[in-house]
C-alpha cells in the first residue's frame, strides 16, 4: 500500500558519539511538540524520521511547522510503498515530471534487497523513459531527480526533492540562556541564533513605565510570540528600571547614563538567570552599532556579572541582522514605533569609551544593591 | 475616574444611546429598499439630515453629506476641491487636513501654510497674503483641537472671497459643532463635523456643503448621499448623531457657561510654578492647554491615568520629533514643548471632579519633576 509521508533528516546529530541517543530523543520531543494538534504518526528510522498518517489537506501546515524546528537538516514530501520494483515504479511515475532531464538515485539501506542500487536506477530509469517519451536522462546535471530509498521492513521511500530545514541543534540540547529583549530589531534575532544552536532561551524585558509606553511591553510580547515557534518559549519576564534611571539621572555624570543603566540591567538579569537556572545572558549587541556597544561598553557591563554574556550578533552588520529578522518574521514588528528609553534620560553625548575606574566611582553614588533589589521586586511574568 | 479628555471623544449621551437602540431594533432596513420598512428608514435619515442641517445653516443654500467620520469629510472636501492652482491652509490644522495638504504637496500642488498666533489661532493677515487669484481652496480649522483657539471663520472667509471670489472656503468644525455658536454664512462652502465629539457614537461624521459648490464623489457605488458618498447609510449612527446634536445645540449656551467655569476653576487651581497657560482665554471653554515646566506631558499623562485622571497631551512622542507641530507653531518656548497637557471638558464634569483632579495633577507633576529634574 502506498501512502504520502514526510521524510525528515537531521543536522549535525550524526556528529555526536555516545550522546547521540540524547539528541535523538530531544529531537523527537521537539518534532512531536511542533506537530501537536495535527493528526500524525512520527517514526524514527535509522538516520531519519518519518511523519505518516496525516491529513492530506494539512500538508502545507505540517511542512511549515517542520521547517521551523531546529535540527531539521532537510525534509522531503514523498511516498512510502512496498520494496518491490512495480510499486516503486508507480511511485516514481507520480514524482517524476512529464518532460525534461532527470536522474534516478537509489539508496539501498536494506542490503538484502535483490537488486543493487545501480540496477534499481537502471530499471526504474528505463521504465520511466518508456512511459514518458519526452523525458531524457542526464546523470550530470538533471533538471529533476527521482530518489528511491529502500528501507528495512520491506518498505521503500520515493521522493522528488530535498527541502532545506533551518539546521542547527534541537532546542534544549545546549543549556539555557536568558535573552535581554527590547522592542528593537536585534535582540529577537540574537535569541533565534542561540535557539538555533540548541539553547533554551528565556526572555527578560526592561521597561521604564511611566516614562515609556505601556504598549511597548505588548510589542515585545508580539516579538517573543513570533519567535516562539523556533524557541519553544512561551513566557516573558519584565522588570521596571524606572527608579534606577531616575537615580542615575539625578546623581551621576550624564554621559554615563546608558553605561550605568546597562550594568544594572546585567546585574538584574544575572539574578533572574540564577532563579531560572539559565547559564548565560544573551544580548543583541553588535560591535560599534551604537555608543553603548563599543568594546569598552561591553567590558563595563561584563565586569558586573560572573555569567558568560553571549552576543551572537557581535560581528554582524545591521543589514545582515535586518535580513535575518525579515527571515524569521520579526522585522515588521520591530520597526513599529516604540520608545525603549525616555528621551529625558538619553545624554546628548554618551561616553563611547568609558573608563572602568570612572564608571565605578560614579556608581558609588548609588545604592546599587538596594536598587537591584527594588527592581527585582517589580518582576512580572507574562505568559502568552 | 475623572475624564478630562472630551476633545478626544465623549461618553455617549443617554438620549443618544436610546436613539441608537431604537434605530438598531426598529430601523434595520436598507434605506434604499422599496418596501415600507426601507422607506420609513429613509425618511428617518432624511429627517435627521434636515435637523442637523438646520442647527448650523439654512436649508435653502446648504446640504449635508453623511460620512464615516470627520476625517473623511475633510478628505472629501479637500481632494474634491483642489483641482488647480494653490491650496492655502494653516499650520494649526488637525492631521485630517494637514496630512491631506502634505499629500497634495507630494503630488505637486502649491500648498501654503499660514503661521499661527501664540494661542494657536491663525495669523489672518498672513493667511490673506497667501491667497491669490490662483487659490482654489482655503482651509481654516474653526476651533484648534490642541489649544482651543477659535478662528473667526465668518470674517476670514469673507476676506478670502473678497480677494478671490472663486476660491472655495472650508473649515474643520469638529471641535466647534455643538460647543460654540456656529452659523454658516454664504462665504463658507464646506464645514466638517463629527458625531462622537458631542455625545453620539464613533463612526459618523458629516460635511456641510453649499449647494452651489461642486463636490466630487469620494466613494463610488450605489449613489447614496446624492451620489456624493456611496455606501449603505449608517442608520443608527446618523440618528444618534441627530439626537445628540439637537440636545447639545439646545443646551449650548448653558453648557458653555458651566464648562467655562470649570476651565477657569482648573486653571486657577493648577500650580503656577509648574504650569503655564498655552490656550487663550478667548478660546473654546471646552479646552485648557497648559505647558508643564521640566517634565514630559506624556509621562505625566500616564501617571495621572494610574491615579484616576484621564487627560490628553499635545501629541504622541516619537524619537524623531517628541512634540506637537501645532504647539511648536504657536511659538511656545522650546523647553516647554515636551510638557504639553490638554484638559478638555464636557457638561458632565462637575466642580468636585475639577477640584479633586487639580489636586492630583499638582501633586503628580511635582513628584515627577522631583524624579527627573
Amino acid at each position: 500500500m502506498t501512502e504520502k509521508v514526510i521524510i525528515i533528516r537531521y543536522a549535525e546529530i550524526h556528529l555526536k558519539g555516545k550522546n547521540r541517543g540524547f539528541f535523538e530523543r530531544l529531537f523527537t520531543v521537539n518534532l512531536e511538540r511542533c506537530l501537536k494538534g495535527l493528526r500524525h504518526e512520527l517514526r524514527r528510522l535509522s538516520g531519519r524520521y518519518l511523519v505518516e498518517k496525516f491529513d492530506g489537506d494539512k500538508i502545507e501546515e505540517i511542512e511549515e511547522r517542520i521547517a521551523s524546528v531546529f535540527g531539521v537538516h532537510s525534509y522531503s514530501v514523498g511516498l512510502k510503498t512496498e520494496a518491490e520494483l512495480d510499486s516503486i515504479f508507480e511511485c516514481a511515475l507520480s514524482v517524476c515530471p512529464e518532460d525534461g532531464t532527470f536522474k534516478v538515485e537509489t539508496h539501498r539501506g536494506n542490503k538484502r534487497f535483490p537488486c543493487t542500487s545501480m540496477e534499481v536506477n537502471a530499471e526504474i530509469g528505463a521504465r520511466l523513459l518508456n512511459a514518458r517519451p519526452r523525458l531524457k536522462v542526464d546523470v550530470h546535471s538533471p533538471a529533476s531527480y527521482v530518489y528511491i530509498d529502500i528501507r528495512e521492513n520491506q518498505t521503500a521511500l520515493v521522493f522528488g526533492e530535498f527541502k532545506k530545514g533551518r539546521g542547527g541543534m534541537p532546542v534544549g540540547a545546549s543549556g539555557k540562556g536568558l535573552l535581554l529583549i527590547s522592542g528593537g530589531i536585534d535582540s529577537p534575532v540574537a535569541g533565534y541564533m542561540m535557539a538555533k544552536r540548541g539553547m533554551q532561551v528565556d526572555y527578560l524585558h526592561f521597561h521604564s513605565y511611566p516614562h515609556t509606553n505601556e504598549l511597548a511591553k505588548e510589542k515585545v510580547v508580539s516579538l517573543a510570540k513570533q519567535i516562539a515557534k523556533f524557541t519553544n518559549t512561551y513566557r516573558l519576564s519584565t522588570v521596571s528600571v524606572t527608579k534606577i534611571q531616575e537615580e542615575i539621572h539625578a546623581k551621576c555624570a550624564p554621559e554615563l547614563n546608558v553605561t550605568l543603566l546597562r550594568r544594572f540591567m546585567f546585574r538584574i538579569a544575572e539574578a533572574i538567570a540564577e532563579r531560572k537556572g539559565a547559564q548565560c545572558l544573551i544580548t543583541g549587541e553588535s560591535l560599534g552599532q551604537v555608543a553603548s556597544q563599543t568594546i569598552e561598553g561591553m567590558t563595563s557591563s561584563n565586569a558586573v556579572v560572573a555569567l558568560p554574556v553571549l552576543r551572537p550578533l557581535v560581528g554582524f552588520d545591521k543589514d545582515e541582522i535586518i535580513e535575518r529578522s525579515k527571515d524569521i518574521g520579526t522585522y515588521e514588528i520591530s520597526i513599529e514605533p516604540y520608545e525603549d528609553c525616555c528621551t529625558v534620560f538619553l545624554p546628548d553625548f554618551p561616553a563611547t569609551k568609558p573608563k572602568l575606574s570612572f564608571i565605578e566611582s560614579e556608581e558609588k553614588k548609588l545604592d546599587v544593591e538596594g536598587l537591584v533589589a527594588d527592581a527585582l521586586s517589580t518582576l512580572e511574568i507574562i505568559y502568552y | 475616574m475623572i475624564y478630562l479628555d472630551n476633545a478626544a471623544t465623549t461618553r455617549p449621551l443617554k438620549s443618544a444611546v436610546s436613539a441608537a437602540e431604537r434605530a438598531l431594533y426598529d430601523l434595520y432596513f436598507n434605506p434604499s429598499a422599496l418596501y415600507a420598512g426601507g422607506i420609513r428608514t429613509y425618511r428617518e435619515i432624511d429627517g435627521a439630515r434636515g435637523e442637523i442641517l438646520s442647527l448650523l445653516a439654512d436649508r435653502e443654500n446648504f446640504e449635508l453629506v453623511f460620512t464615516s467620520c470627520g476625517t473623511e469629510a475633510d478628505n472629501q472636501a479637500i481632494f474634491g476641491s483642489v483641482k488647480r492652482g494653490n491650496f492655502v491652509t494653516t499650520a494649526g490644522e488637525h492631521a485630517a487636513v494637514y496630512e491631506c495638504a502634505k499629500e497634495l504637496k507630494n503630488r505637486g500642488t502649491d500648498v501654503r501654510f499660514a503661521p499661527l498666533n501664540g494661542d494657536g489661532s491663525v495669523n489672518e493677515d498672513e493667511l490673506l497674503r497667501l491667497v491669490d487669484e490662483n487659490t482654489s481652496l482655503v482651509s481654516v480649522i474653526h476651533v484648534n483641537n490642541e489649544t482651543g483657539a477659535i478662528n473667526p471663520i465668518e470674517r476670514i472667509s469673507e476676506k478670502v472671497k473678497q480677494k478671490n471670489s472663486r476660491a472655495v472656503f472650508m473649515s474643520d468644525g469638529v471641535q466647534a459643532f455643538g460647543k460654540i455658536p456656529v452659523r454658516l454664512t454664504k462665504n463658507i462652502d464646506f464645514y466638517s463635523v463629527s458625531a462622537h465629539k458631542i455625545g453620539a457614537l464613533k463612526g459618523t461624521g458629516a460635511l456641510f456643503k453649499r449647494k452651489k459648490v461642486n463636490l466630487a464623489p469620494y466613494l463610488y457605488g450605489g449613489g447614496q448621499e446624492g451620489g456624493k458618498r456611496s455606501g449603505t447609510e449608517n442608520v443608527f449612527g446618523i440618528l444618534t448623531f441627530a439626537s445628540a446634536a439637537k440636545e447639545k445645540c439646545a443646551s449650548l449656551k448653558s453648557d458653555g457657561e458651566r464648562v467655562l467655569k470649570l476651565r477657569e476653576m482648573l486653571l486657577e487651581k493648577l500650580d503656577r510654578n509648574m504650569f503655564t497657560r498655552v490656550s487663550s482665554i478667548c478660546g473654546t471653554p471646552y479646552i485648557l492647554t497648559v505647558a508643564a515646566k521640566g517634565i514630559r506631558g506624556e509621562t505625566l499623562v500616564r501617571m495621572l491615568s494610574d491615579r484616576g485622571v484621564y487627560a490628553g497631551t499635545g501629541s504622541a512622542c516619537s524619537s524623531k520629533k517628541p512634540y506637537s507641530r501645532v504647539i511648536e507653531a504657536c511659538g511656545v518656548d522650546r523647553g516647554l514643548l515636551n510638557g504639553i497637557l490638554r484638559f478638555s471638558f464636557s457638561a458632565e464634569n462637575t466642580q468636585e471632579e475639577i477640584a479633586s483632579a487639580a489636586e492630583i495633577i499638582n501633586v503628580t507633576a511635582k513628584e515627577l519633576y522631583g524624579r527627573v529634574k
